[in-house]
């Protein structure tokens, strides 16, 4: 088995995992009857979606959302993403850590937070005498919670890729005589792009398909996106699976113009700095500025971090809600609850944690192998790949669960996933495959194709090649993408509720049932020892991460 | 290479954990059921006692349900849906989805909550849940939250999201006509917010951040209310309407004894002190509530509020429209 068996195995598995289910979500969209196992009446749902007179305002509304995601994170994500991977930072792996936080607080509980923080007679009333429903509940408020959510997201990749685009390069443009700051901007940001343009097309799928945040902020807003619109039809009587189709082939393709556009613009280019053996990169020192910029990293922290952190750590204290900040109405009674319920908290938790670890896993290796397998010019296709991998990326999680459900629920399969667990990881591989595609994607356009090809002529196998040549020169950004795969895995929510087989649950269904009943403390409580414990799982992956970048 | 063998270690902890996880037998009778969690994990561990026969649940918000029961119409996996909305049932029975059964512990059900192939699991009813602490006068009718006290106070579910909310709205039209309507463009004047579905629309009254609910799910507040949140569930004078939660068999089951044997036990006095546990009303009339029941509870004069139903899906539609024209969305 060469070349052509690892195309063909990867191949195969992007098909089972990610085009099969998309394309029973495209069946979907033209035979309406195809849930009930009939291709009768095709096209009859596209009309009454197309005609819709609110279609165009959920469409603008979506773009206009992601465009001021996108903007936001650039805003914020690349100037820190470039202070982090360009000069030694004091405390750098403290504030790392605080920053992947955002990731595992799920975005509907951080809605909740913001809400419970800023609204009328909220914690910061409670504290300071102001409120800031106004803004929450607005567009610019919207954006705002949302884009606190995403950013980490570009700060993470862009801190990466400067730290490993021409720290080499960079030091060659010093010794020829160039200023520091022109190194970095004629050196250093240019070699970086794939790494921000491929962050920023992330960050823009994520807010066209995310749910949590429009649906709890929004709706107060009176403002509605596209997949508030999906999910509405998904979770509504009359149920129209059909019309959620359709809208979601809108979304499809709304992302993958923009992928298109972000391909043009970095084709041509050649990004490739490791050319030999990868030297340590060295990080210049700050000096005067570590003070303004510590100060920067701090709000940036407070923020994104510390903020909803607190509103959710204050409910679950709390002994009830409308008792407020107060002394006496402190207490542990929710997770006292917790723990007296009975094992169900507890056996979520663990389900959480194993699909997480199990997702990053599987996404990681099937991710560097896409990355891999389409990034070879000499292969061809590798664009529908890379595109094919891309679209979980663009669709609501509760869309890829019916497509999954329609795929694997057929009566003549002789064995299934669905009702069994696995079903869950499925949903989680396919929805966050593009983290690890993206991530490895970035590293590998800067790994020069000769020294691969310098391994092969010494005599070694493809498979040597890969595994003692490429794989550790990229292996650290495909470890930090599945370290942002398992956070996401752990609390994914949307696909969750639906395809969680039945006696199961994982821990983000849990804590919204909790929320459904009214629950807010106990789901918070729960909420505040999941992102814990996560938290501590992922300082253990950073440490080894740090570790492996210093030999 | 350390590091890639200590995450293979990690991982490999992880599928572990995944297999242990996978300890659903696979020929359980399988449940289908809305909210509340704690209700249908007591009434499935309660049957198993007592029949010996395993449960397993699916529990999500009707919508959820209904998705997973489309999705899944080439091989229905679900032998018992239990439904928050009575339309959903009657839905199902028009399609020709369900298998008609009457229970006999369903001889103290009202008519108006059973049908050949469905019946309440129990009730509840829409009321206006007002935050005591909240520094406005306690309301007694609908229209006591278009006073000045409550400008910008006020939270209602949204109708399309909420089906009970829809049905409050039904009853309401349906028993007073265009008044209905006037008072919602005055709850709309008067700075009132349209805000997701229920759990969205009550947390608010809870922090404070709004003083009352407009048809509010009464059961959920009753226990937040036990809970010490310092609420009030009132019941309008003009009168409000009842939700039924129907439960119903599939057609399609392997196990039709055993969900024969499951609505039974859900309709014993033992089931439905389960159901009156989480503060609904029970179906069946001889287990007492555990909150007002329905003789305390002033209902609409409507036939639709009374029988808990709303009208067909053109009148949704319609109904849904209008209601978007008075609050300007």
């Amino acid at each position: 088995m060469g070349a052509h068996g690892l195309r063909r195995i990867t191949i195969a598995a992007l098909l089972v995992v990610v085009g099969l289910p998309m394309a029973m979500i495209g069946m979907q969209a033209v035979f309406p009857e195809i849930a009930a196992g009939r291709l009768g009446t095709p096209f009859a749902a596209l009309g009454p979606v197309l005609q819709d007179p609110r279609l165009p305002q959920l469409v603008w509304n979506t773009l206009k959302l992601a465009a001021g995601v996108v903007l936001l994170s650039a805003a914020i994500g690349i100037p820190l993403g470039v202070l982090r991977g360009w000069f030694r930072i004091p405390m750098a792996p403290l504030w790392d850590l605080l920053l992947l936080v955002p990731f595992l607080i799920p975005p509907y509980i951080a809605a909740m937070g913001w809400i419970l923080f800023l609204q009328p007679a909220g914690y910061w009333q409670q504290l300071t005498g102001w409120h800031a429903g106004g803004f929450l509940f607005s567009f610019p408020g919207v954006v705002f919670v949302m884009t606190l959510n995403v950013f980490p997201v570009v700060y993470f990749a862009v801190s990466r890729g400067v730290a490993s685009a021409g720290g080499r390069l960079a030091d060659v443009a010093r010794v020829c005589g160039a200023p520091p700051w022109q190194a970095l901007w004629r050196i250093t940001l240019p070699l970086a792009a794939p790494a921000m343009a491929a962050s920023l097309l992330l960050a823009f799928a994520m807010s066209i398909e995310e749910y949590g945040t429009p649906a709890v902020l929004a709706a107060n807003a009176g403002f509605f996106v596209l997949v508030t619109g999906i999910e509405s039809r998904l979770s509504e009587w009359p149920i129209d699976l059909p019309g959620a189709a359709v809208m979601s082939l809108i979304l499809v393709a709304l992302a993958l113009t923009v992928f298109s556009l972000q391909r043009r613009l970095l084709r041509g280019r050649d990004f490739e700095t490791i050319g030999g053996k990868p030297a340590a990169a060295a990080q210049r020192e700050l000096g005067a500025w570590r003070w303004p910029v510590l100060l920067i990293f701090a709000i940036v922290v407070a923020l994104a971090t510390l903020a909803p952190l607190f509103a959710i750590a204050a409910t679950a204290f709390s002994r009830t809600l409308s008792g407020g900040l107060a002394a006496g109405n402190l207490g542990l009674d929710h997770f006292r609850a917790i723990f007296t319920e009975g094992s169900a908290a507890l056996r979520a938790f663990g389900l959480s944690i194993g699909l997480g670890l199990a997702a990053a896993l599987l996404a990681g290796i099937l991710g560097a192998a896409v990355a891999y397998v389409a990034s070879r010019p000499a292969q061809r296709g590798g664009r529908w790949l890379d595109a094919l991998s891309a679209l979980p990326n663009t669709l609501p999680g509760v869309v890829v669960a019916v497509g999954l459900i329609l795929l694997w629920n057929q009566p003549f399969l002789p064995f299934t996933p669905y009702n069994t667990v696995a079903i869950l990881l499925l949903a989680y591989v396919c929805l966050l495959l593009p983290y690890p595609v993206r991530y490895s994607q970035a590293a590998l356009r800067q790994v020069a194709g000769n020294l691969e090809a310098a391994a092969r002529v010494h005599g070694a196998g493809v498979y040597r090649a890969l595994w003692s040549i490429v794989l550790p020169l990229i292996w650290p950004s495909v470890l930090a993408a599945m370290v942002l795969v398992f956070a996401v895995a752990s609390r994914e929510l949307v696909a969750s509720l639906l395809l969680a087989p039945a006696g199961l649950q994982t821990v983000s269904v849990f804590v919204w049932r909790q929320f459904e009943q009214g629950s807010v403390g106990q789901g918070m409580a729960v909420s505040l020892l999941t992102i814990l414990a996560t938290g501590g799982l992922i300082l253990a992956a950073l440490h080894t991460l740090r570790r492996l970048q210093r030999t | 290479m350390q590091t890639i063998s200590s995450v293979r270690g990690l991982a490999g902890a992880g599928l572990l954990a995944l297999g242990l996880a996978v300890a659903t037998p696979a020929t359980a009778l399988t449940v289908y059921s809305a909210g509340p969690a704690p209700l249908i994990d007591a009434l499935a561990a309660g049957f198993t006692k007592l029949s010996g026969e395993p449960v397993s649940v699916f529990q999500g918000t009707t919508g959820k349900v209904f998705a997973r029961l489309e999705a899944e119409a080439a091989n229905p996996q679900a032998d018992i849906v239990i439904s928050a909305s009575w339309d959903s049932a009657v839905d199902l029975d028009q399609r020709g989805w369900l298998m008609p059964y009457t229970s006999p512990n369903a001889a103290s059900v009202s008519d108006a909550y059973k049908a050949p192939t469905y019946v309440a699991q129990g009730l509840s009813a829409l009321a206006l849940v007002w935050n005591t602490k909240s520094g406005t006068p306690r309301p007694a009718d609908w229209s006591d939250l278009t006073a000045d006290a409550f400008r910008d106070k006020v939270n209602l579910p949204d109708p399309a999201q909420s089906g009970t909310a829809l049905e409050l709205l039904a009853g309401l039209v349906s028993a007073q006509g265009d008044k209905a309507w006037q008072l919602m463009s005055e709850l709309r004047r008067n700075g009132a917010a349209v805000a997701g579905a229920n759990a969205a629309a009550l947390n608010p009254v809870l922090q404070g951040a709004k003083a009352a609910v407009f048809g509010a799910v009464d059961y959920v507040a009753f226990g937040q209310k036990a809970k010490g949140e310092a609420i009030e569930v009132i019941f309008p004078s003009s009168g409000t309407v009842i939700a039924p939660r129907p439960m119903m068999i599939l057609k399609s089951t392997a196990k039709p004894e055993q969900a024969k044997a499951f609505i039974d036990y859900v309709l014993s006095g033992a089931g439905q002190a389960e159901v009156a546990k989480v503060y609904l009303i029970p179906a069946t009339a001889d287990v007492p509530a555990q909150r007002p029941g329905l003789a305390d509870i002033p209902l609409l004069e409507s036939a639709s509020a009374a029988q808990g139903g709303t009208p067909p899906a053109t009148d949704r539609a319609t109904l849904l429209r209008e209601f978007d024209k008075a609050f300007g969305r």
